[in-house]
């Protein structure tokens, strides 16, 4: 069983100002969601409602077709990894990992063999791991917990790449084993573009897109080629992206109309889908300068 | 944490309560043989160069309400974003607290209960004075049944420390600037009340005790129902604080 969630004209106010505002979003049981968005975008409010971290100033939010808030069958199964992890830092690594034991679902065996796995020192103390080891503890308590409806929040970010992408194929693993529903919410959005099967834009605290990422990378694309061919195609274009390397010039562009297609084709050039990053900087305004 | 593997979802709070409790008490069970040590050997160094005539368990025993305020709060306070992130509620923590608050006042109360009527023999034997300072001499407890009586108090005591600490624990995180300036109303209200029970001197701030010349009169049934309408009221208050608190976001 996965969870489904559900967020009905959600507003959360600090203080004064939204962090979200009147969103609405219906994400289905059983997929992997990619949560994107600059800083302050309002991703990390918008997963912190569905742990019940916080309570929305007002709305519905429904997991599992229930209300989350003090639910404790809903929130038991509930997981969100915060960057570096919610522990007790005087903890040991072994203690900690123990402590998700919390949860009835969570498994302890698999979050052991993930810790050896990544080389996590279980007598060390939490405060005196790295950032990236820290990183790995809290992805694995994540994964171990088992839980219906796991996010991480940038959990990632500390890991060097090689671990990365170990954990992206453990997260992949263990989805396939256990099908349940992951939202991710990064910046390294081309690293995990290939897992997910949608994608949520939040921006200035309201949902931008929603959509499969087949329909994002629908949305334009990349033509690869002699650059003289590759720019006379492009001419008159939105182009997102542009690279060149020699006599070899890689563009993205925007609304890529079959007409376009044909020509591109005609003048040889190898058409390619858009990076889900070029088009996620386009679609969030690249003039606007964020932290 | 033991046995946390056989958690069921019914009865978590309750497990997870004692199980606080036990660690807790485990976890400083070196600073409380300490406190006993020093307590009962303290006055036999001493006994070489003065006539002994207060009881060092009593002070012992006042110290460990500090100590259970402390813990209360600091457990409360890292407690909050630890085992709501792992999937608990708040109405869950708040009962994990009330259990932990409980076993471990019933804990350290027997102990210090246990703690008097000890030292009452040690004294005897050593042809000491049991005494406490009172406000203005020097007061012997008395016979065993005052010694025993004037031991009980302290498990209520504590469960009111306690209920004073998890409040001041629990606005210090739901208010990170602000919470913690809570323990000055707190303090003076608890620790006047505690001062009222026997008419000691202060133990501790003597401002702390401002609220005492209020309670002159009253017997000590009324100080000792007011603890007790006071750690009520206190603990409704840190599980109101409790209830809807927001986890703070992560620092980068």
């Amino acid at each position: 069983m996965s969870f489904s969630a559900t967020l009905r004209d959600v507003t959360l106010k600090y203080r004064d100002s939204d962090a979200l505002a009147d969103v609405n979003l219906e994400l289905e049981a059983g997929k992997i969601y990619g949560l994107l968005g600059r800083n302050g975008a309002g991703k990390t409010s918008l997963l912190s409602l569905l742990a019940a971290f916080r309570k929305p100033t007002s709305g519905e939010i429904l997991v599992g077709g229930e209300p989350v808030w003090e639910n404790v069958g809903i929130v038991s199964r509930v997981a969100l990894i915060r960057e570096g992890g919610d522990f007790d830092d005087s903890d040991s690594v072994k203690a900690a990992i123990e402590t998700g034991q919390i949860r009835p679902g969570f498994d302890t065996a698999y979050a052991l063999k993930l810790a050896e796995r990544f080389e996590l020192p279980l007598k060390k103390k939490v405060r005196e791991l790295s950032r990236g080891k820290r990183s790995v503890l809290a992805a694995v308590c994540g994964l171990a917990a088992r839980a219906e409806l796991t996010m991480f929040d940038e959990v990632h970010l500390g890991m060097d790449a090689p671990t990365r992408d170990a954990f992206y194929k453990e997260l992949l693993a263990e989805y396939m084993d256990r099908p349940h529903t992951v939202i991710l919410s990064t910046h390294l959005i081309d690293e995990v573009a290939n897992y997910l099967e949608e994608v949520i834009i939040v921006d200035r605290g309201r949902i931008l897109r929603h959509e499969e990422v087949e329909v994002f990378q629908g949305m334009g694309a990349t033509l690869t080629g002699a650059a003289a061919a590759v720019d006379e195609v492009a001419a008159g274009l939105e182009i997102l992206a542009e690279q060149q390397l020699g006599g070899t010039k890689s563009i993205t562009v925007a609304a890529f109309d079959p007409g376009t297609r044909e020509r591109a084709a005609a003048a040889g050039l190898e058409i390619g889908p858009v990076g889900l990053q070029d088009l996620f900087i386009h679609l969030t305004e690249p003039s606007r300068n964020g932290a | 944490m033991p046995a946390l593997q056989h958690l069921t979802l019914p009865n978590r709070r309750f497990t997870l309560g004692l199980g606080m409790a036990a660690e807790g008490l485990n976890y400083f069970k070196y600073w409380i043989l300490a406190a006993v040590a020093i307590a009962f050997l303290g006055p036999l160094a001493l006994s070489r160069y003065n006539e002994i005539d207060l009881s060092t368990w009593f002070y012992t025993a006042n110290v460990a309400k500090w100590f259970t305020s402390f813990v209360a709060g600091g457990f409360l306070y890292v407690l909050v974003p630890n085992m709501i992130a792992a999937g608990m509620t708040r109405r869950e923590l708040s009962v994990v607290m009330g259990v932990f608050g409980f076993l471990w006042s019933a804990a350290l109360g027997a102990l210090v209960v246990a703690g008097f009527l000890v030292e009452r023999v040690y004294y005897d034997a050593m042809g000491w004075s049991q005494g406490v300072q009172g406000d203005d001499a020097t007061t012997v407890i008395g016979t065993w049944g005052e010694t025993a009586a004037f031991a009980a108090v302290h498990p209520l005591m504590y469960l009111a420390y306690f209920a004073a600490g998890a409040l001041v624990g629990a606005a210090a995180y739901r208010w990170q600037s602000s919470g913690w300036l809570l323990v000055f109303p707190v303090l003076v209200v608890v620790f006047s009340l505690d001062n009222a029970v026997y008419d000691t001197e202060p133990f501790g701030p003597a401002w702390a005790g401002v609220l005492g010349r209020f309670m002159d009169d009253w017997g000590r049934g009324l100080v000792l129902t007011g603890v007790a309408v006071v750690a009520a009221g206190l603990a409704i208050a840190a599980r109101r604080i409790l209830i809807d608190i927001p986890l703070h976001s992560k620092k980068a």
